[in-house]
C-alpha cells in the first residue's frame, strides 16, 4: 500500500490504542467466560435460595408449615419479644437470644481448641522434610473419607456410659461407675473440635509451608527467647493463615446441626438445631428463615469488623 | 578473643554419625577480620554455628574473652550473624528489622531509634527506614542483615558466605564495604567463604580448612607464599607442585633437590618430613624462563602449550619427569623449545603431604 509511508504518527498511535483496548475488552471476555460457571452455581444455589429465604422471613407461618402470602415482621419481632396470647403486648424474651449465645460460646471454644491442636500440628508437618509431608497431609485429611454423620455416631459409642472410655477406665479400676460423658457439653465441644480440626491445620500449615525457618534462627540470634520467637516472627507471619482457620472453623460450628444433636442429644439447643426445628415439627418456616437470616447477618459484621481490624493492624507495621 | 579448643562436631548417633568438625582448635584475635576459608562440606559453617549458638560442640570447648561460651543459648551469647540468604523479618519494616536485637534486649526505645539512624546512615540506607524488606534490592538487603546484626553492638559479628548471593560488581563493592565496616566499628569478624581471592583480599587471618580440620592459619601473604601442605598450596590461587627429594635437615632449613640436580637449602615451616620423596609448591608469577644450559636453572622441561591473557602469557612446560608447570613470562618461547627454570629459593616451599 503507498499510503502507508504517509500515515502520520499520532494516527498510528492511536491505532496502537485502539488495538490495545481491543485487547483489554478480550480479556475481560474471558474472565467473565471462565468465571460463569462459577457465579452460576453460586446465584442458583446459594443467592437463589438465599432470596427465598429473605422473602419467607417477611411472611405469616402457615398451619401446617410452609408460608401464608401476607407480608408481615412477626418472625423478627418474635426473636426478641413475646407476645401475649390474650392482649398482643410485647415483653422481651431472651431465649432465643440465649441459644445464640450458647452457640457462639460453643463455636469459638471449639475455634479456640482447635487453633490450640491444630497450630502445633501444622507447624510439626511444616518442619518435616518436604517429601515426608505429603503423607502427612494425606493423614490430616483421611477423616473426609467417611461420612461426618457416620464419625459422629462412633464418638457417640465411644463415649457412652457402656462405651469404650468408661469401660477401659472400669476394667483397670480407675473408676466404679461410668463417667457420664455422652449429652454433655464437653461431648459436643470435644465432637465439633474432632470435626472440624483439619480445617484450622490445613490452612494454618499453608502459611507455615513458605516459612523460612532461617528467620527462627535469625530470632535467637538477635536476643530473642523462644517465647518471643514465637510472639514476634512466627505468629505474625502465620496470621493469615490463623484468620482464615478461626473463619473456616467458626461459621462451621455455629451452624452446626449434626453433632449437638447427636452428642449433646438435642437437651440444649444451639442456632442450627432451632433453626431446623422451625422447618420441621415447629411449623414456623418465617422465624427459621428470620433466625437464618440472623445468624448471617451477625457472622457477617462479625467478620468485616475483624477484617478491618487486622488491616489496620497491618498498615500499622508498615 | 574467641578460643575454640579441641572442639569436635559429629551430627547424628552410633554408625551413622557424622564427623563434621575433628578436635579443631583455633584462636580468632580481638579486632580481627578473621575468614574461615575451605570448600563446601569442610566444616566451615558449622564451626560459625557453633559459635553463633545454633549448634552445640560435642565435645571441647569455646570460649569468648576468657569466658565458656560453648553451650549457652544463641540469645544469651553477644555474638550477631549475618546470613547467607540475610534471613529478614518480612512482616517489618527495615527500621523494626535492624531495632530488633535491641527491643529483644529491652533497651529504651530513645536508645533503640537513635541505634537506628544511626546502623542505617552506616551502611548507607537512610532514606529506606519505613520501607518493608521485599522492596529492596539483593544489595540493600545485605545492607540491611549487617546494620541488623551490628546494632545491639556483638563483640563478634559471623559472616555467612554474605556474598555469594550478589553479582560479582556489587560484592566488590561489599567486600570495601566490609573491611570499612569493620574498622570503623573494631568488632571481629569472622567471614565464612569458599572463595579464595575474596578471603586474600579482606581478611587479616585466614584459616584454610578441609575436611572437618584447620589445616593453616596465618595472614593472607603467609597462606599465599607459604602453603604449608598441599591442599593449602592447590587451594589458594594457582600453584605448581613438584617432585623433590628431601636430603635431611640442616637446622630450621630443609636439604632438597630436583631430580639429579644439586642439593639446595630452603626454609621450612615444618621439620616433621622424613628424608625421601617430598612435593613442592611455586607460584607461577615466582618462575623465570632461562636457558636450558643455564647454570641456575632448578628444572628443564619442554615448552608444550602457551595462553596469552593480556598483561602477558602463561606457559605450560613439561618437565623430564611428567609433571606440568605453568609459568608467568611477557614474551613467551614457541612450542616444542627445550627451557630452564629457575627461582629464589626462598619462593619454594616443602609441603607437609
Amino acid at each position: 500500500m503507498a499510503g502507508v509511508a504517509h500515515i502520520p504518527q499520532p494516527d498510528a498511535a492511536s491505532r496502537l490504542l485502539a488495538a490495545q483496548a481491543e485487547r483489554a475488552r478480550q480479556r475481560r471476555r474471558t474472565r467473565l467466560f471462565l468465571l460463569a460457571p462459577g457465579l452460576g452455581i453460586i446465584g442458583i444455589f446459594g443467592l437463589f435460595p438465599l432470596s427465598i429465604a429473605l422473602v419467607y422471613s417477611f411472611l405469616e407461618p402457615g398451619t401446617y408449615g410452609g408460608v401464608e402470602w401476607t407480608f408481615s415482621y412477626d418472625a423478627y419481632v418474635q426473636f426478641l419479644f413475646e407476645r401475649d396470647i390474650f392482649d398482643d403486648t410485647l415483653t422481651f424474651n431472651s431465649a432465643y437470644l440465649q441459644i445464640f449465645g450458647r452457640s457462639f460460646g460453643l463455636a469459638i471454644t471449639t475455634m479456640i481448641g482447635t487453633l490450640i491442636l491444630g497450630f502445633p500440628v501444622a507447624y510439626f508437618i511444616a518442619a518435616r522434610p518436604q517429601e515426608q509431608r505429603n503423607f502427612w497431609l494425606f493423614a490430616i485429611t483421611l477423616p473426609f473419607w467417611t461420612n461426618l454423620l457416620i464419625r459422629t455416631y462412633s464418638m457417640l459409642l465411644i463415649v457412652r456410659d457402656e462405651g469404650f472410655v468408661n469401660l477401659t477406665l472400669m476394667n483397670i479400676g480407675l473408676i466404679s461407675e461410668p463417667i457420664e460423658m455422652l449429652y454433655t457439653d464437653g461431648a459436643v465441644l470435644a465432637g465439633l473440635v474432632y470435626s472440624y480440626l483439619p480445617f484450622m491445620i490445613l490452612p494454618i500449615y499453608a502459611s507455615l509451608e513458605k516459612f523460612d525457618f532461617s528467620l527462627l534462627e535469625a530470632g535467637h540470634d538477635l536476643y530473642a527467647t523462644r517465647t518471643q520467637v514465637f510472639r514476634h516472627i512466627i505468629i505474625p507471619i502465620t496470621r493469615p493463615g490463623i484468620a482464615a482457620g478461626c473463619v473456616l472453623v467458626l461459621i462451621p460450628a455455629l451452624g452446626a446441626y449434626i453433632t449437638p444433636e447427636l452428642l449433646g442429644g438435642g437437651k440444649k439447643l444451639m442456632i442450627g438445631n432451632l433453626i431446623a426445628l422451625q422447618f420441621g415439627s415447629g411449623r414456623n418456616w418465617p422465624f427459621g428463615a428470620a433466625a437464618a437470616l440472623i445468624l448471617m447477618a451477625v457472622v457477617l459484621i462479625a467478620l468485616l469488623v475483624s477484617l478491618r481490624a487486622g488491616a489496620s493492624k497491618e498498615g500499622g507495621h508498615g | 578473643m574467641i578460643d575454640v579448643k579441641n572442639v569436635t562436631k559429629r551430627f547424628g548417633e552410633g554408625q551413622a554419625a557424622v564427623t563434621a568438625l575433628e578436635d579443631v582448635s583455633l584462636t580468632i584475635p580481638e579486632g580481627s577480620f578473621f575468614t574461615l576459608l575451605g570448600p563446601s562440606g569442610c566444616g566451615k559453617t558449622t564451626l560459625l554455628r557453633l559459635i553463633a549458638g545454633f549448634e552445640l560442640p560435642s565435645e571441647g570447648e569455646i570460649a569468648l574473652d576468657g569466658e565458656s561460651i560453648g553451650h549457652l543459648a544463641p540469645n544469651n551469647r553477644p555474638v550477631n550473624t549475618v546470613f547467607q540468604n540475610y534471613a529478614l523479618f518480612p512482616h517489618m519494616s527495615v527500621a523494626r528489622n535492624v531495632g530488633f536485637g535491641l527491643e529483644m534486649l529491652k533497651r529504651p526505645k530513645a536508645e533503640i531509634d537513635s541505634t537506628i539512624t544511626e546502623m542505617l546512615d552506616l551502611v548507607q540506607l537512610g532514606e529506606f527506614a519505613t520501607r518493608r524488606v521485599d522492596q529492596l534490592s539483593g544489595g540493600q538487603q545485605q545492607r540491611v542483615a549487617l546494620a541488623r546484626a551490628l546494632a545491639p553492638r556483638p563483640k563478634v559479628l559471623l559472616l555467612d558466605e554474605p556474598l555469594s548471593a550478589l553479582d560479582l560488581k556489587l560484592r566488590k563493592g561489599m567486600q570495601s564495604e566490609l573491611k570499612r565496616l569493620q574498622h570503623e566499628t573494631g568488632i571481629t569478624f569472622v567471614f565464612v567463604t569458599h572463595d579464595q581471592g575474596e578471603a586474600l583480599a579482606m581478611s587479616d587471618r585466614i584459616a584454610v580448612m578441609s575436611a572437618g580440620s584447620v589445616r593453616q592459619v596465618g595472614t593472607p601473604e603467609e597462606i599465599y607464599t607459604a602453603p604449608k601442605s598441599r591442599f593449602v598450596a592447590d587451594f589458594i590461587g594457582d600453584t605448581n607442585i613438584v617432585n623433590a627429594t628431601l636430603l635431611g635437615f640442616d637446622g630450621d632449613a630443609a636439604k632438597i633437590r630436583f631430580g639429579e640436580g644439586k642439593p639446595l637449602t630452603i626454609h621450612t615451616a615444618s621439620t616433621l618430613l622424613e628424608p625421601g620423596p617430598v612435593h613442592v609448591a611455586l607460584r607461577p608469577e615466582t618462575i623465570r624462563v632461562v636457558e636450558e644450559s643455564a647454570e641456575t636453572a632448578l628444572l628443564r622441561g619442554e615448552v608444550v602449550d602457551s595462553t596469552y591473557f593480556g598483561a602477558g602469557s602463561q606457559m605450560l612446560v613439561r618437565l623430564e619427569d611428567g609433571v606440568s608447570v605453568h609459568v608467568q613470562v611477557s614474551t613467551p618461547r614457541p612450542v616444542g623449545s627445550r627451557v630452564g627454570l629457575e627461582c629464589d629459593t626462598s619462593m619454594l616451599h616443602v609441603l607437609e603431604d
